[in-house]
Parts: C-alpha cells; structure tokens; sequence
C-alpha cells in the first residue's frame, strides 16, 4: 500500500451500519435477534439503539454509535437517533476522507461499543454466535475490500469447539483481515491461555497476524481489581468515566504476566501480542516485575525459560497517542515495540489534530526513530508492504 | 539518626507469632474467636472468628527461604527471622538496611485483615494487641524498627482514639485499608464522615499508608510458584485504584498537610497512570465539574492529580529503575524498601539492587530516595 502521510492508527473503532447484519445473517433463521437498531425511552426521550438476541442494550449514550470525535462541537456529544450517526463513522468511503483530514495512512479497527463484535457469546448460543460473528467479519472484509488503509481485527467465536474458531480467524484472514482481537473466555471455558485454545494461537502463529487485547476487553483486568469499584457510589459518572479509563494504563501490568507466567509464550514463540488503549509506559512494569518474578523465584526451573524481558521485546506491542512522559521512556521500553494509536472515533482521539499533538509528543526525537514510532513497526506488525518511495516530508 | 548503610527500607513486614492474640486478648470475654495458628491434619493455618485468615498461608517468608516457592506446612518452618526481631537485625545488617518500617502480616498487609469484624469488641481489641505488641517486641529492641499502627476501621471516633493512643506510644504511621467500603458497609471515603480520621492524621503528622493488595486471587497457572508470580506481578498495580480514589474523592485535595505513602507499589506503573489520569481529567471535564462538601458548593478540582501526587504523595519502589520517573514524580516522592520477608523481596541482593535501578540519580535525588525522604516522614 502506499505511505502518503507516514502514520497508522494501531487502535481505531469501527461503526456499524444499520443493516450490517440484517443485509448478511438468515431472517427466516434469526428473526428479530438480529443485530438492528430499536427505538427505545431513555430519560423521557424516544431514541434509538441496538438490539440483539431480540433485547435492547444498555441504553447509555455511547451504545447507538459511540463516535464523539465524528459529533463536532459541543463536545463530547453522541447521536440520539440514527439520522444524526455521521455518516463518516459508519460509511467506508466516507471515512476516507476522515484519514485524509487527520493524515492518516490506515487504521486497524477494533469492533465499537453498541454491537460489539467480541461479545456475541453473551447469549450463550453457540450457533447464533458463529452466525453474528461471520456477519461482522464480513462486513469488515467488506471495508477492506473498499480500501486497504482499513486493517481490520477478526473476532472469534468463543461456544465453538476451538478448531471451528481457528477456521473462523483463517477464514477472515482470507477475507483481508489483518489480526485478530481476544479479550477472556467466558465463564466455564478455560482461560484463554490454557491449551483447550491452542487451535486458535496455532493458527494466529502460523498465519502471522497479530492478537490484540483492547482495554476493557477483559482479559486479566478484573484480576486483583477491587471487585466493586465502579460501583462505588461516591463517584459521578464523570469520575468514574475517568477512573475506569484512567486505570487502563496498568492493563499490561495485569496482562502480560499471565501470558507469560502461564507458559503460552513459551508454546507459542512467534505469536505477537498487541496492547490497545493500554498507553506505552505502563509496559516499563511489566517488563521490571516480571524479570523480577523471574529472577527472585527462579522460575526457569518453573518451565519458563526465556527472560520475560526477551519474551516481551520479541512479541508484544503497545501504542502512544498522548504520553509526553511516557514517550521518553521508549528506548526503556523498546523503540520497536511502540507504534501510535488515534483511537478514533472516541472520546479521547485528537482527531482532527493528531499530528499536533504527534508533534509536541515527538519533539526532539530523531527522524529514524519517530518513523519506527509512527508507521514502519506497524508495517511489519502486520506483514504490510509499502510501496513507491517513503513519504519525504511529514506533514 | 544514625546511618551505616544509607538505607531507610520504607516497606518490610513483621511476622505475627502463633501467641500474639491469645496471649494479650480475655480468654474469657472472646473465647474461640481469638485470632490463633491452629493444626489441622498436620498442617498450621490461621483462623479468626471462624474464618481463614491469610488464605490459608503460616507466613510469607519466602525471601528467608532456601525455595522461596515452597509452601510451609508448620509454624517450626518458619525462619526466625521473621519473627524474633534480634535475627531480624542480624539480616537486615547482611542486606546494608539501616531502618525498617514496619508492616504487618497476619494483620494484613494493608491491616485489612480485622475489617470485616462486625463486633467492634472483638475489632478494637485484635487491632490494640497487635499495636502494643509491636511497640512492646519490636520497637523496644532498637530504634532501627519503625512502628506503625493499624486501625479499628469503623466508627471513626474509634480509629480516632486509636491513631491518638498508639501513636502516643511511639507508633510513626497509620496502615489503613485504602478502600473501608469494600469490607464493611461504611461511607464512601469522601463523605464528611472519615473527616476527623484525616484530620488527625494531619494534626499529629504521620503519614497514612496505604498498601497495595487487601485481596490476592489465585490466577490459572500450571504451577503454584507460577500463579504466585502471576499475583506479585498484578499486586503493587491495584495501588492505581487508591490513587485514583483518594485523588478523585478529593481528600488529598483537602488534606494539604496529609501524607500518603502508597507502600509496595512499585515505580514504573505510576507514570502513565498519573499522566493518563491528567488528561483524562481534562477530557472528560472532571477538573471543572462543580462539587459539594459539608454544604460548601466548590467551583471545580484546584489541583489536576499529578499536582497533589507533588504536594502530598509517596510511591515506593524496590526493583524497578528510578530515573526514568524522578522528574515526573520527583525526587522528593519516592521511597525505597526490600519488602522484608516477601518472596518478592530484593533481600539478600538488596545493594546489587539499589545500584542497578538507581543508576543515573544524582548524589542528592539517590539520597532523598534512599533515606532523605523517610528520614523526614518519620522524623528520624
């Protein structure tokens, strides 16, 4: 693909639109537990939100199509009603332009809240999952086939026996998928770094592509968190906001350490790991408690062979979008383990200023380096080949 | 004060002896419900009114151990080190430690372990045997032992009373259960009701701290020593919470003069926690959201989080590198500790340690961290 702007987005957030699933799954099959859209009360007010398995979701704000950056001013605002859903968010072509005005080259895209993609297994059917599952990975080979700037993440269906999901993720990857995105397994399956999965991380070894964890995704977060905390009745709702977003940053704290500590790292040397909305300098503890794990209970003898610190610079990825601490630390870190995230369209992107504040963040870090940080350890993250000359001048 | 070594260890734990309670609390008033090691089956566990305490562990010596993977099974196991403070000085000497403050065991780590307690008898009198103890065969055999207390935690006129008693006898700092309403039904932190603990605090200086953990979780791994390190790798992080809630409950904002101590939390996490947790403030219009206190309507937050971590805060580190956070925290808010008897614990390498995280530290920041910092904390 071609480099024009010299930046990509590791962590971006599909929109749906309205008829992605009902265009693609068995009416006669499915009926109304389609994913679609419903009218619904909210405060007094008649809006509108997704449904599946034939029931509304929650009905906050962000779950008809959360996608604030795309509202404009007042900010943060978040559609009501389809007809106000830009059309930017949903529309693939349209959201070209959206890349063009932010200079962006491509994006990976992470399913959104709303119809969420990685929680299709919450209806504990199986085949219901398979089936929404395949429509949303279509839908998004359909992106792909719009444009290759969009790197998408397959989703894996979860109530299959685990060689079906395997032939899910490589039936994507076919379709132009270019990762895939886990979070934990539901409850009564094992977890997510047992061998009952080895089918899974087999094929993501061999296939290349990169397994992603969001923030919020679940996996090793609710590990060692106070249990009740978001429900602790002192916060607003903006403070709690806040702190559960806030409280991402230690995500690699919590994450990385199983997949080590579990031994999946050891089965599994070439799968590579990528940590969305987690920020970068959370990983400089991963990387000092594990090696001090390591160290201080000998866990060699434990079937742990490498360093957690080798483990860590060999397969796992962060990303940065508004660290201007944390960016000194990346030679800490590894300067190829860091790429850039817009997390549009969300709440926190900077869009439409992101090389703004690329700009304060990266002042005074060399040219050589800043392109690592901003496009080429993407590119080779996810076996992507750039053609025609590197872009000369950055914007 | 008197320095051989340089080194104030902010965080080390004391290990409860098998006779602490039943020895100091009435046989008579409390009966079976007196916190003791007892032997099931050949193997020492501790109870307290019925319930497991420590999770079924004697101790965590680990760090005293020749495996420090290895599950004791009987109190005689247990290195003396741990318990007898004349052996405890005799390793801290070998690990170049000056001072030690001190944390509790049993008690828990945060002194969470009496919390739960519905009988406020049976709480006050757990917390006041272990508070005299400590002053009576820890702090009486030398002055390198730095005492500091646990608290009853609900009514707060009871936690009150005990801060003013304990401290009275020599006690440098109160160990409190960062988050009370996870134990007990008890008001959040922020409402008017905790008032007078922080404030007693402030009045007679010593420091509140707050030590990660409360809770450990058995994470899957395939071997114990494994899901062990799984759990110290998460531990220290879940201090991200505390200081989120005593920024975001606007208690340190409150409390100029109040000092927390964020004990065994580790350095490196802190960095993108704080700067996140600015920018969030912004984002999401915390810093200017109007809030309400004792009828008193305020025009917003006057201080983002990483302000109040530089009026107010302590982190504490013992095996990651410290120059990298030395600006952004400053110098003069971190500590150092070995974790003193943990398995996780820098001991005996404790000054190969120290050389290689604080590498790059100028003379004066590598003091303040070493034993400046404390050193003022605790008035020594």
């Amino acid at each position: 693909m071609e480099i024009k702007f010299g930046l990509i987005s590791t962590d971006s957030h599909v929109a749906h639109d309205r008829t992605d699933f009902t265009s693609r799954m068995s009416a006669q099959k499915w009926g109304d537990r389609i994913p679609h859209i419903v009218e619904q009360e909210r405060d007094g007010e008649l809006v509108e939100i997704w449904a599946i398995n034939g029931k509304p979701g929650r009905a906050t704000e962000r779950d008809l199509c959360n996608c604030p950056a795309f509202m404009g001013e007042p900010f943060p605002r978040y559609p009501k009603r389809w007809e106000e859903v830009p059309r930017l968010a949903y529309d693939p072509q349209e959201r070209l332009k959206a890349l063009d005005i932010d200079g962006v080259d491509a994006e990976v895209l992470f399913p959104n809240t709303g119809a969420p993609g990685m929680t299709f297994h919450q209806y504990g059917d199986p085949d219901f999952e398979l089936d929404t599952v395949r429509a949303y990975n279509d839908t998004l080979s359909e992106w792909f086939r719009v444009s290759d700037r969009y790197w998408a993440l397959a989703v894996v269906p979860m109530l299959q026996d685990p060689s079906t999901a395997a032939r899910e993720v490589e039936r994507a990857v076919e379709g132009g998928h270019r990762g895939v995105s886990l979070g934990s397994a539901p409850r009564g399956l094992p977890a997510i770094t047992e061998t009952y999965w080895d089918p899974v991380w087999e094929v993501c070894q061999q296939l290349g592509v990169p397994v992603h964890f969001h923030a919020g995704g679940g996996f090793g977060e609710g590990w060692g968190r106070t249990a009740t905390w978001s429900n602790w009745s002192g916060y607003t709702t903006r403070q709690d906001h806040t702190s559960f977003t806030a409280g991402c940053g230690v995500g690699p704290a919590r994450t990385i350490p199983h997949l080590i500590f579990s031994g999946l790292t050891e089965r599994f040397p070439r799968v590579k790991f990528v940590f969305a909305e987690n920020g970068i300098s959370g990983f400089n503890y991963a990387i000092a408690a594990c090696d001090h794990a390591w160290e201080t209970r000998h866990l060699w003898t434990e079937g742990i062979k490498t360093r957690p610190s080798e483990t860590i610079r060999r397969q796992m990825f962060g990303s940065f979008w508004f660290e201007d601490e944390g960016i000194k630390t990346r030679h800490d870190i590894g300067i190829d383990n860091i790429m850039w995230e817009s997390d549009l369209p969300h709440i926190s992107a900077f869009y439409p200023r992101s090389w703004e504040v690329i700009e304060r963040i990266l002042t005074g870090v060399p040219d050589a380096e800043r392109r690592k940080l901003l496009y080429e350890t993407a590119l080779r993250v996810y076996q992507v080949k750039a053609d025609g000359p590197a872009p000369a001048a950055l914007p | 004060m008197n320095l051989k070594f340089g080194l104030v260890s902010t965080d080390d734990h004391v290990q409860e002896p098998p006779d602490l309670w039943t020895s100091r609390l009435s046989k008579r008033q409390f009966g079976d419900r007196i916190p003791r090691l007892e032997r099931t089956d050949g193997i020492d566990h501790w109870v307290l009114d019925g319930r497991a305490l420590m999770d079924g562990a004697i101790a965590r010596p680990g760090a005293l151990m020749g495996d420090r993977n290895a599950e004791l099974t009987r109190w005689d196991e247990v290195p003396a080190a741990a318990y007898v403070p004349a052996e405890r000085l005799n390793i801290m000497d070998a690990g170049g430690i000056d001072y030690s403050v001190l944390y509790p065991t049993v008690a828990g780590a945060a002194g969470e372990a009496f919390a739960h307690l519905e009988d406020p008898e049976l709480e006050l009198a757990c917390v006041q045997a272990y508070n005299d103890w400590l002053i009576e065969e820890w702090a009486a055999a030398s002055e390198r032992f730095i005492p500091q207390c646990i608290v009853p935690l609900w009514p707060p006129e009871a936690a009150v009373a005990e801060i003013r008693r304990a401290v009275a006898k020599g006690h440098r700092g109160v160990v409190f259960p960062g988050v009370p309403m996870e134990f007990r039904a008890v008001p959040f932190v922020g409402e008017p009701e905790w008032e007078s603990v922080w404030a007693v605090c402030e009045e007679l200086d010593v420091p509140l701290c707050l030590h990660a953990g409360g809770s450990r979780q058995a994470p899957h791994a395939p071997t114990h020593a494994l899901a062990e390190a799984i759990a110290d790798v998460m531990l220290p992080v879940n201090s991200s919470t505390l200081v989120t809630l005593y920024m975001m409950s606007r208690v340190a904002l409150r409390h100029e003069r109040l000092r927390f101590v964020f004990a065994e939390s580790a350095l490196s996490w802190g960095m993108i926690h704080l700067e996140w947790t600015s920018h969030q403030f912004e984002v999401d219009g915390v810093l200017h959201e109007p809030w309400t206190f004792d009828g008193v309507t305020h025009e917003g937050y006057e201080m983002t989080p990483i302000e109040m971590f530089r009026r107010q805060c302590y982190f504490n580190g013992w095996f990651d590198a410290v120059a990298p956070y030395a600006n952004y925290f400053g110098a003069d808010h971190i500590l150092w500790s070995t974790n003193l008897p943990m398995a996780n614990s820098s001991w005996p390498r404790t000054q190969e340690t120290i050389e290689r995280c604080l590498r790059d530290l100028s003379g004066e920041a590598r003091d303040q961290v070493l034993w400046k910092n404390a050193a003022s904390l605790y008035k020594l």
